[in-house]
C-alpha cells in the first residue's frame, strides 16, 4: 500500500480522513478500499482518469453518497454524513465545476444565502436582513482573499466565470472551518481567469483550510498542490507530496505504468 | 438598468448620482407600465362622455375593480419568483367563495357579525387549503406546477358546481356589502384597501427578507438553493399555501361586492394575473419579480377593461390584448435571455 508522506509530525487531527471506503454501484466497484487524509493548509491534487473514482470519493466525502463500507473522521471524530447539510455541520463544504450561483441574486445574497444575517428586534425577528453588515462582511472576506468585484451588490449574472468562480469559492471560505472540496474549479474558465483561481485556492490554504482539488489541469493543479493523491480504479496508487514530482511520474500512476513496472 | 448602475462612478457626484437615480427609474419594467397606466387613463378621459372617466366615481370604481386582480397578481408573481406557476387560481377564487359563502348561510341564524367573519375565515382558510394541495402535488409528488394547477383548476370547478349545482349562492347578510364589499374609507373603496396592504406586505418581504432572497433564490437556481442547504420543499408548500391565501382574500371580496357567488366566472383570471405579472416585468424562467411592476400591470387590465366599455367599445377586447401582450412580453424576454446565454428552461421543465 502506498504510505502518505505527510502524516507524520502533525499536531492537529486530519480535516478528513477515510480509512477503506467502498462504494459499488451495481457491478461497477468504483471505490475499492480508499485510505487518504486531508490537513489543513494543504492543497491536496486529486487525480485519476475518467472513472478512476474522483467524482464518487468526493461526493463520499461531503455527505451527497454514503460509502458501502469503510470509515470517515472529520476533524478527529468519527462520521456518517447523511446530506451536504451534514458534511456543512462538520465544517466542509463543496465548490461545483458549474458555478452553481443564483444568476438573479446579487454576490451579497448568494455569499449569503441560508446564513444570511437578521436585523435585531423586532425587524430581524419579522425576518429583515441586516444587508449593510452583510455587505461590510463579504467585503471583507473578498479583500483577504484578493477578489475584486465591481460590488457586491450587482447580480451574478453579471460577473464573468472566473469572477463567479471566485464568489463561489469565497462563499465556500466563508461558512467552513476546516475543509473544502473543488470539481474541477477551472473547467469552465479561461488561461487568465484559471489563474485567478489558482491562486484563490493557494490563499483559501494559507488561511489554514484543507482543500482538496479535482482538475484534469493537470500542469495548473500541480503548481498549486502541496500533495497528489492518484486513483485508479478506486484505490489511491500514489500519494506524495508534490515536490519534486514530475508530471511523467503523475501520469504513469495515473495510466497504470508505475504499477506495472513496480508492483 | 443595473450595468449603468455599476460603471457609472463619474467625477462629479451630485449629478452623477441624481443622473443614476433617473437612469434606476427610467430601467425599472414598472415605470413604463405606470406610464401607460396614466396615458390610458388620459386617453379614456379624453374620449368617455363628458370625460366621465375622471370623475371619483370612476377612480373608486378601478379601485374595486382592481382588488381582486391585484391580490391574484401579486401571489402568481411571488410563484413566479420561485420558478412556479399557477393557473388555478381563479377556479380558487369560485371555490373558495362557495365554501366560505356556505358557512356564512349556514350561521346566519347565529347573529350577522360571526356569520361574516366566520365566512370571511373559511374563505381565506380555503383558500389556503387549495394553495397547500398545489404545493404538496408539486413538491412531494413531483408534478409541473403548470400541470398541477391544471388539475387543481378542474377539481377545483369540478367541487364548486357539485356544492351549488352549479348555481350561485345568494341572500347573504347585507352588511356583507355595506360594512365591507362597498364600504368606502377616506375615498377609498375598503376592499381595495385590504389588497394595497397585502401587496405592500408582499413588497416588504420580498425586498428586505430573508424568505424574499430564498423565494428568488428557488426561482433563480433551484440547484444553488439546494445546495445552499434550503429546505426547498418546505419553502415551496408554503409560499404556494399563502399565496393560495391571497385568493382566498380575493374569494371574500367577489362575494361582498356582489352579494353573490360567481361560479360561472373567473376563467380567465389566470390569464389575467399571469399576464400582468409578466407585463410587470416578471420573468417565467424565475428569480426575477418587481412586484411594483406586477401592480401597475394588474391596473392596466383593469384600466381597459374599465375604459372600453366607458368609451363604448366591447370589453372582450381587453382579454385579447392581454394575450397578445403576454405572448410578445414572453417572447422579449425569451430573445433577453438568450442573448445573456442563458436558454429558457420551460421546455425542459415540462420534460422533467
Amino acid at each position: 500500500m502506498p504510505t502518505s508522506a505527510s502524516i507524520e509530525g502533525r499536531d492537529e487531527p486530519a480535516v478528513i480522513r477515510a480509512r477503506g471506503l467502498i462504494k459499488t454501484f451495481g457491478h461497477v466497484a468504483a471505490l475499492q478500499g480508499v485510505d487518504l487524509e486531508l490537513y489543513g493548509g494543504e492543497v491536496v491534487a486529486l487525480l485519476g482518469d475518467n472513472g478512476a473514482g474522483k467524482s464518487t470519493l468526493t461526493k463520499c466525502l461531503c455527505g451527497v453518497y454514503q460509502p458501502d463500507a469503510g470509515e470517515l473522521e472529520l476533524a478527529g471524530r468519527p462520521v456518517q454524513l447523511r446530506s451536504i447539510r451534514d458534511a456543512e455541520a462538520y465544517g466542509i463544504s463543496v465548490v461545483y465545476q458549474d458555478l452553481a450561483l443564483a444568476p438573479d441574486l446579487t454576490v451579497l445574497e448568494n455569499i449569503f444565502l441560508g446564513h444570511e444575517l437578521l436585523r435585531t428586534g423586532l425587524l430581524g425577528r419579522a425576518g429583515a436582513l441586516a444587508r449593510g453588515e452583510m455587505a461590510q462582511r463579504a467585503d471583507a472576506a473578498l479583500q483577504a482573499l484578493g477578489i475584486d468585484l465591481p460590488s457586491v451588490r450587482i447580480p451574478v449574472s453579471e460577473l464573468s466565470g472566473g469572477q463567479r468562480q471566485a464568489v463561489a469559492i469565497a462563499r465556500a471560505t466563508m461558512w467552513t472551518r476546516a475543509g473544502i472540496l473543488m470539481d474541477e474549479p477551472t473547467a469552465a474558465l479561461g488561461t487568465r481567469q484559471s489563474d485567478i483561481v489558482a491562486n484563490l485556492i493557494t490563499a483559501t490554504a494559507a488561511r489554514g483550510l484543507g482543500v482538496m482539488v479535482i482538475s484534469h489541469d493537470l500542469p495548473r493543479v500541480m503548481e498549486i498542490a502541496t500533495r497528489v493523491i492518484v486513483l485508479r480504479h478506486g484505490r489511491v496508487v500514489l500519494d506524495t507530496p508534490a515536490q519534486g514530482l514530475s508530471r511523467r511520474d503523475v501520469v504513469d500512476a495515473m495510466v497504470g505504468y508505475a504499477e506495472e513496472v513496480h508492483g | 438598468m443595473a450595468e449603468h448602475a455599476v460603471s457609472s462612478r463619474p467625477a462629479a457626484p451630485e449629478r452623477g448620482e441624481r443622473r443614476a437615480v433617473l437612469q434606476r427609474v427610467a430601467g425599472h419594467p414598472a415605470f413604463w407600465i405606470a406610464l401607460i397606466d396614466v396615458a390610458l387613463i388620459l386617453i379614456f378621459g379624453l374620449l368617455s362622455p363628458n370625460n366621465v372617466f375622471w370623475t371619483l366615481g370612476s377612480f373608486q370604481n378601478l379601485a374595486v375593480d382592481s382588488a381582486e386582480a391585484l391580490l391574484l397578481t401579486t401571489g402568481v408573481a411571488l410563484l413566479l419568483g420561485a420558478g412556479e406557476f399557477d393557473i388555478s387560481q381563479g377556479a380558487n377564487v369560485v371555490l373558495s367563495s362557495v365554501i366560505g359563502g356556505k358557512v356564512m348561510l349556514a350561521l346566519g341564524s347565529a347573529g350577522t357579525l360571526p356569520a361574516i367573519l366566520l365566512g370571511a375565515l373559511t374563505c381565506v382558510a380555503c383558500g389556503a387549503g387549495m394553495g397547500a394541495v398545489n404545493g404538496i402535488v408539486v413538491t412531494k409528488l413531483g408534478v409541473n406546477s403548470l400541470v398541477a394547477t391544471l388539475g387543481t383548476l378542474g377539481i377545483a370547478t369540478g367541487a364548486a358546481d357539485l356544492i351549488t349545482n352549479g348555481s350561485d349562492l345568494a341572500g347573504f347578510p347585507l352588511q356583507l356589502q355595506s360594512a365591507f364589499g362597498s364600504r368606502v374609507v377616506l375615498g377609498v373603496p375598503l376592499p381595495a384597501l385590504v389588497a394595497l396592504a397585502l401587496f405592500g406586505v408582499a413588497w416588504l418581504v420580498l425586498r428586505f427578507t430573508r424568505s424574499g432572497v430564498r423565494i428568488l433564490a428557488l426561482g433563480s437556481s433551484r440547484e444553488s438553493a439546494v445546495r445552499s442547504g434550503l429546505r426547498v420543499d418546505r419553502l415551496l408548500i408554503v409560499l404556494f399555501l399563502l399565496t393560495g391565501a391571497l385568493v382566498g382574500v380575493a374569494g371574500f371580496i367577489d362575494i361582498s361586492r356582489f352579494g353573490t357567488t360567481n361560479v360561472s366566472g373567473h376563467q380567465t383570471d389566470a390569464l389575467a394575473s399571469i399576464g400582468a405579472a409578466v407585463i410587470g416585468g416578471a420573468s417565467l424562467w424565475g428569480g426575477r419579480v418587481p412586484l411594483l411592476g406586477a401592480l401597475f400591470g394588474a391596473l392596466l387590465a383593469v384600466i381597459l377593461q374599465d375604459g372600453l366599455v366607458v368609451v363604448g367599445l366591447s370589453p372582450f377586447f381587453q382579454l385579447i390584448a392581454t394575450g397578445v401582450v403576454l405572448i410578445a412580453a414572453v417572447h422579449l424576454d425569451q430573445q433577453r435571455r438568450q442573448r445573456s446565454g442563458r436558454p429558457g428552461r420551460v421546455r425542459a421543465r415540462l420534460r422533467s
